[in-house]
């Protein structure tokens, strides 16, 4: 058993600020994926997809998200709070997905969504929150593992 | 590493699969592939080189940075089965050399975990 800390809690819940808009997003994407509120929603207001291939690996991604990401993401927190050790290694496995993607999106996507979003929103729930989350869900899981 | 020191040489041998010289498309996933090759020199190289280290030395970091590792090499070829403009024949390259040994590797890994001092 790992006991839970207030640091455990900022990140559970930053955790859910972060990636319950995301999932909602994805979700629009899966179930409107030509709808103007689905383009915005992905890739920034009034922006469209640049061809077929953008289109589809976004659709890609919103699959993954839900059907992966998701559960994950519902069975680690749940997890974490059990005091199961098994709960961090999956905050540690989204953390790193989540900082390899905002990799990947800072090099796809930038010059689109930095501009139709503004810095605020990027640098906080559009691109920025799933960095500042990866990188602290892994510094605490470590440290409680290590403990 | 090799791919975006020179990407065209790359797609020659057959490293990679799509040109900057080719249609739309083609470009579009090209521009895709270099993002995922950036990503993996920044993040998932790093990563796997202290994995192995770690696991050499038996150090609890090894196992968390072999965990990190599995997750990548398990998620990408969900992407790609998505993905449904994507070869199957990749697909299934990626399941079989990437996805179902990461599955046996975190398996493997918690089954072992004791000797890095998880309990």
């Amino acid at each position: 058993m790992i006991e839970t800390t207030i640091i455990t809690w900022i990140i559970a819940i930053f955790g859910a600020i972060t990636f319950l808009p995301l999932f909602g997003a994805q979700l629009v994407m899966i179930l409107k994926p030509r709808s103007q509120k689905a383009k915005d929603l992905i890739i920034g207001k009034g922006e469209n997809w640049r061809d077929k291939t953008h289109f589809k690996s976004a659709l890609a991604f919103a699959w993954a998200d839900i059907i992966i990401i998701l559960p994950l993401y519902i069975l680690g927190t749940v997890w974490v709070f059990n005091g199961q050790p098994w709960g961090y290694i999956i905050w540690i496995s989204l953390g790193v997905l989540s900082i390899y993607f905002s990799i990947l999106y800072w090099i796809l996507e930038k010059e689109y969504t930095y501009k139709s979003a503004g810095w605020i929103a990027y640098f906080t729930y559009f691109w920025g929150f799933f960095l500042y989350w990866g990188l602290g869900a892994i510094a605490h899981s470590i440290l409680q593992l290590n403990n | 590493m090799y791919s975006l020191l020179d990407w065209e040489g790359a797609v020659k041998i057959g490293l990679q699969n799509e040109s900057f010289n080719g249609d739309a498309a083609e470009q579009a996933i090209a521009d895709v592939e270099k993002g995922i090759a950036i990503a993996d020199i920044l993040w998932a190289f790093p990563i796997t080189v202290v994995a192995f280290i770690g696991l050499l030395r038996e150090k609890f970091i090894g196992f968390i940075a072999a965990m990190m590792v599995f997750a990548i090499c398990v998620y990408f070829p969900l992407i790609y089965t998505f993905r449904v403009s994507m070869n199957f024949d990749i697909v299934l390259a990626a399941i079989i050399m990437w996805a179902i040994p990461s599955i046996l590797g975190i398996f493997g890994l918690w089954m072992n975990r004791k000797l890095f001092n998880i309990n």
